[in-house]
């Protein structure tokens, strides 16, 4: 394992992260202006749309780490007629692209609101072909530990699972700071904050679940697979690597269904702010950090048919 | 150059495993220690079973070399992203290092793990069929080393004419991933696709 695979599971994480924090601030605006005014709504959400852009670039950054001749990294847009990494590269800047010029049009509100919509719709679209661009890099007839629908799965719900969790953290924050300001109205904000960390938490347990259930299955199936490369993959996961593996689960379950469920049950009124703060950071915390075991043992525990 | 796939034939039965195609390989291209154009694969099984009061031998081995095959379906070009890698008429499939980014993708998609990065260079190399000795009429350095001239080259259709159309044994990959431009002829212990029962001997060498 070395820096090769650490800028790989940086990348990914990343990517898939910004991508799924865009899709949900989709969803939570879309859901939150029927009940609350549309300038609350995006005193939170804008925040949060501009966080995306500095993990994105980051993710791009750590890319560049696994590639032996960085300088060159602009001719790998050369195949994209047939190399899904090109696809993944083109896909990922397009959304790059289509995503900041919908955040210059919510900063300036250029445009009317239906129209920074569609914009929205085609970033969103972009996203998705980004994470599905990335997974269909790892379905490789050579690669039975990838070549399954767990791999394009897996990569869609680590998306949304970060993103609805880091959203929170970016809510908590952004309202954190709005208290802070002068003459503002947090009644309003503090309902819709209490609205919207409820539905993220319920949302990232049922996205733990499936991925628990996704992660199970994997080994399942790759232990009854015809390769012996399939079958020395999942002997890797729950031996040599079962110790990680166990963590990657354990901290999985703890950060969402634990601290989420923590989270529904206090509200902004009773509970210290710092008490709401450090349970949606932890959440965030520890489900990051099982992703990144995760996807360290995707890359580890994989084991291709070849000689 | 000629426009029919060009490929290697590889006699199971004649070759003693003497590596001598490993080193010349590594001679003519003047590869560093680590990287391997050209790799030969213990394969061993067998056992000593009981049989009455006698103890019998099933114990084999067999050597298989391998090193890119140029590939009729060449897995790792489609990989590559910066299209670095190119099938020629001749069926040869070379890296063309400029445009190499060393995202080392290919070497996930090559059956043969016929890939070998360069650390030095940040770039991907592999065998390139002795492109320069086949410009000059001359044999690819590793068949002209071989002791036991277990080795040939030619076009795939001649080569199949003359020997045959096994394209892979144990502990090979399955041929139909990516249609290799290999023929072998078979040893007298080698055993199919896919088969178990043996293992590489030499892990540690390949
Ligand atoms: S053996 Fe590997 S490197 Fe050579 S052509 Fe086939 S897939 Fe490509
Ligand atoms: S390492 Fe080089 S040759 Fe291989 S896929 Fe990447 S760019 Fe192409």
């Amino acid at each position: 394992m070395g820096l090769h695979d650490w800028s790989l599971i940086i990348f990914t994480i990343l990517g898939q992260m910004s991508v799924g924090v865009f899709l949900i601030l989709g969803i939570v605006h879309t859901v939150a202006v029927r009940r609350h005014p549309v300038e609350e709504v995006e005193r939170l959400t804008d925040r949060a749309l501009f966080a995306i852009g500095p993990v994105l670039i980051l993710g791009f950054i750590a890319s560049l780490g696994h590639l032996g001749s960085p300088v060159n990294a602009y001719l790998s847009l050369l195949n994209v007629a047939e190399s899904w990494l090109s696809r993944e590269i083109l896909f990922g800047t397009l959304f790059a692209a289509a995503g900041a010029l919908f955040a210059l049009m919510q900063w300036r509100k250029i445009g009317s609101f239906a129209v920074r919509r569609i914009v929205a719709l085609v970033a969103a679209t972009l996203g998705i072909a980004f994470v599905v661009a990335m997974a269909l890099i790892y379905m490789l007839p050579l690669q039975p530990a990838w070549n399954l629908w767990v791999t394009p799965l897996t990569f869609i719900v680590t998306s949304l699972l970060t993103g609805a969790l880091a959203i929170g953290v970016a809510f908590v924050a952004s309202y954190a700071y709005e208290r802070k300001r002068e003459g503002a109205d947090h009644a309003a904000l503090a309902s819709l904050l209490h609205d919207a960390l409820r539905g993220l938490v319920t949302a990232a347990v049922i996205l733990v679940g499936i991925q628990l259930v996704a992660v199970s299955l994997h080994v399942a199936v790759l232990s009854a697979g015809e390769t012996t490369a399939a079958v020395d993959s999942a002997a890797a996961l729950t031996g040599d690597y079962g110790v990680v593996f166990a963590l990657r689960l354990t901290l999985a379950f703890v950060g969402a269904a634990i601290f989420g469920f923590l989270i529904y049950r206090s509200t902004i009124w009773a509970t210290s702010q710092r008490t709401i703060g450090t349970l949606v950071g932890g959440a965030f915390g520890l489900v990051l950090v099982s992703e990144v075991l995760g996807r360290y043992l995707f890359y580890a525990a994989s084991v291709p048919i070849t000689i | 150059m000629s426009d029919q796939q060009m490929a290697f034939y590889i006699d199971l039965a004649a070759c003693s495993g003497c590596k001598a195609c490993q080193i010349a390989c590594k001679d003519k291209n003047d590869l560093d220690v680590g990287n391997m154009w050209r790799r030969v694969v213990e394969y061993v099984g067998g056992d000593w079973t009981r049989s009455g009061d006698a103890w019998v031998s099933t114990v084999y081995a067999y050597s298989v070399t391998v090193s890119c095959l140029h590939c009729q379906d060449a897995p790792c070009a489609e990989a590559c992203p910066s299209a670095a890698i190119v099938k020629r008429d001749d069926g040869v499939v070379l890296i063309e290092e400029d445009r190499c980014i060393g995202c080392r993708y290919c070497e996930w998609a090559c059956p043969y793990g016929a890939l070998q990065f360069d650390d030095a260079t940040g770039k991907m190399t592999k065998c390139d069929f002795c492109a320069d000795y086949l410009a000059d009429g001359k044999e690819p350095a590793c068949v002209a080393s071989c002791p036991m001239r277990a080795m040939d080259y030619g076009p795939l259709d001649e080569l199949r004419d003359r020997y045959g159309d096994l394209a892979a044994v144990a502990p090979l990959p399955d041929p139909s991933i990516s249609r290799p431009a290999v023929v072998f002829g078979p040893h007298p212990d080698s055993r199919a696709l896919g088969s178990t029962s043996g293992r590489i001997g030499n892990l540690e060498e390949v």
